[in-house]
């Protein structure tokens, strides 16, 4: 086949794919902003946001909703490219920051935090993902020198295993400390940490943006040096990559992201394992396409389960 | 003209020791074999010319200065390494691994460039590859891709190749392929190259300089008529081999050999 007329087929392709994921987002947030203890219908919504709705409507859509769902779709942003610079950088197609225990690790950082500062004052909850932060690369850093110190080496294997021993310690430490938490900071910890967005509110968005942006702009400049490293480290190292230094930086987005993406939604496993799987599939390994496209199926299915969670067994709600 | 060689090299993986003061030189401009029996270390040695491998002790020198001390992209620019059984992302054509070769030359940001893409296309006109260039990797048989991975080194543009067993697991045909293809580079671009050949007889047919390695030492170099001699195979592998002239190119070939009884 003609090399111009593949590549354009190519971008056809691609582009098919991600309007046809960006439908399901936006039916999604649909669904999600009309559903909830009190249903709003289409018209409604339309009412409420072109500035008609009653003071109730503007509530429930404005503080409690949408909050939530943008929410959800940062989250989903956040986690799923992670997921795709962890799998890429230790070339573990298992890997997932919530396997890997780095979930875990800033939840319990979140909760020593909460222990400590409370939820109440937005100016705890604006260092929170600086506290998650510390307890993700906390996480990595403890998984990576079990490793070293038992002479391991780092194959994928060994870092699945390791990273499932390291969730369940810290797990069972983060439930620990939940047990001193007093009521208000008992309700949030716990719907927090099963991955609930329950309690989402501005404050969180806005304490999350600046991070996620930089982050994913960061991911996204590495997707030539991601190509590289797909082809295993001796090839990589002859292109002239410089293997170590690369992936300590790639690995450090990685941290950051998941480390933001949980200090305000809790630990939701998996969305870093099957998004960029996912995304592979639909349109191949260069991470010039995978990584957005990576991105905007993570938000989807956060989306998507968040709202499934919501209306589900109405008027209470699942755990995401 | 690239010249790489080794001074006072020691090499080494955890505790054990593979290659301990080495001096070697890769001529320049010319097609060079590393020969010798499985564990002899030439693997080793080719990874700490492409400076993948870092010496215990000594030095490796490209162009007279030490490798160790030039920044990867540098090095990059001036050898390219293919190492034994390289492994792709599936889903990968044969364009797009093919152009991960000027990933050294390629600015920080930006697309390929008009003279990336021209390389590219030139690289796969050169190793018959063209009407490959939108199939999968994965699906290609084990000739097409080694020619695939050969053509990516060959698009990095560099004075020197490294190659490490690269006509291994291939057919009668498709060695003769890729060797013929490294000629071609050798004797139209002047490429040096360097590989690691278990073939005797094609170590000797298509290279100006054998090197025969024993134990992370050399047993003999030069021209393959100095090195193709019983005594060197004797040492080396542990063979009683007659060497014979190969009828169609007058180049020395062992075709019978047996065991010696002294084999360690």
């Amino acid at each position: 086949m003609d090399l111009e007329v593949y590549q354009r087929k190519q971008k056809r392709r691609n582009t098919a794919i991600i309007i046809a994921f960006f439908m399901m987002l936006l039916l999604s947030v649909l669904i999600s902003m009309r559903s909830g203890y009190s249903s709003l219908s289409v018209t409604d919504i339309l009412r409420v946001i072109l500035g008609g709705g009653s003071e109730n409507e503007e509530l429930v859509l404005f503080s409690f909703r949408l909050p939530r769902i943008v929410l959800s779709i940062m989250v989903g942003m956040g986690l799923a490219t992670a997921g795709c610079l962890l799998q890429a950088v230790t070339g573990n197609a298992l890997a997932d920051t919530g396997i890997l225990g780095i979930n875990a690790g800033a939840g319990l950082m979140v909760v020593l935090y909460v222990i400590a500062f409370g939820t109440q004052s937005a100016s705890a909850i604006f260092t929170l993902p600086f506290a998650a932060l510390l307890g993700a690369s906390g996480a990595f850093l403890l998984i990576y020198l079990l490793i070293k110190k038992r002479d391991l080496g780092i194959s994928p294997f060994s870092m699945v295993m390791t990273g499932i021993a390291v969730q369940a310690g810290l797990s069972a430490l983060t439930t620990l400390m939940v047990i001193k938490l007093d009521d208000t900071q008992y309700a949030f910890v716990s719907s927090w940490q099963s991955g609930s967005i329950w309690g989402a509110n501005w404050t969180f968005v806005l304490a999350v943006l600046p991070w996620l942006c930089i982050l994913l702009i960061a991911a996204m400049c590495k997707a030539r040096v991601l190509d590289i490293l797909g082809l295993r480290e001796e090839t990589a190292a002859g292109l002239g990559l410089r293997i170590k230094k690369e992936q300590q930086g790639i690995l450090l987005i990685a941290v950051g992201l998941a480390g933001a993406c949980v200090s305000v939604s809790g630990s939701i496993s998996f969305v870093g394992l099957m998004a960029p799987h996912i995304a592979r599939r639909l349109v191949g390994p260069r991470h010039n396409t995978l990584m957005p496209v990576c991105a905007l199926v993570g938000s989807v299915l956060v989306s998507v389960a968040d709202t499934i969670a919501r209306v589900i067994i109405q008027p209470s709600s699942l755990p995401t | 003209m690239n010249v790489i060689e080794t001074k006072n090299l020691d090499l080494a993986y955890e505790d054990h020791q593979v290659v301990v003061n080495l001096n070697l030189t890769i001529p320049a401009g010319k097609i060079t074999s590393l020969i010798g029996p499985n564990g002899c270390g030439k693997s080793t040695i080719l990874k700490a010319l492409g400076r993948i491998l870092k010496p215990r002790g000594g030095f490796v020198y490209l162009n007279s200065r030490d490798i160790q001390q030039l920044p990867t992209k540098t090095v990059a620019k001036a050898l390219s390494i293919l190492p034994q059984a390289p492994v792709a992302p599936s889903g990968l054509t044969v364009w797009e691994l093919v152009s991960y070769g000027r990933f050294p030359r390629r600015k920080t940001i930006g697309k390929l460039t008009a003279e990336d893409r021209e390389i590219i296309d030139w690289t796969l006109e050169e190793t018959n590859l063209a009407d490959l260039g939108t199939a999968v990797v994965d699906n290609l048989s084990g000739g097409q891709r080694q020619r695939v991975w050969i053509a990516m080194a060959i698009a990095q543009q560099t004075e020197l190749i490294l190659l490490d067993e690269p006509t291994t697991y291939l057919d009668l045909a498709y060695q003769l392929e890729v060797l013929e293809m490294l000629e071609k580079l050798n004797r139209e671009r002047n490429c040096t190259i360097a590989m690691v050949l278990h073939d005797l007889n094609l170590a000797s047919r298509f290279s100006d300089y054998l090197i025969a390695v024993l134990d992370g030492r050399i047993i003999a170099e030069g021209s393959a008529e100095a090195v193709m001699v019983p005594a060197v195979l004797h040492d080396t592998f542990g063979i009683d081999g007659e060497i014979t002239q190969d009828p169609r190119t007058g180049k020395p070939a062992c075709i019978s050999y047996h065991l010696t009884t002294s084999r360690k």
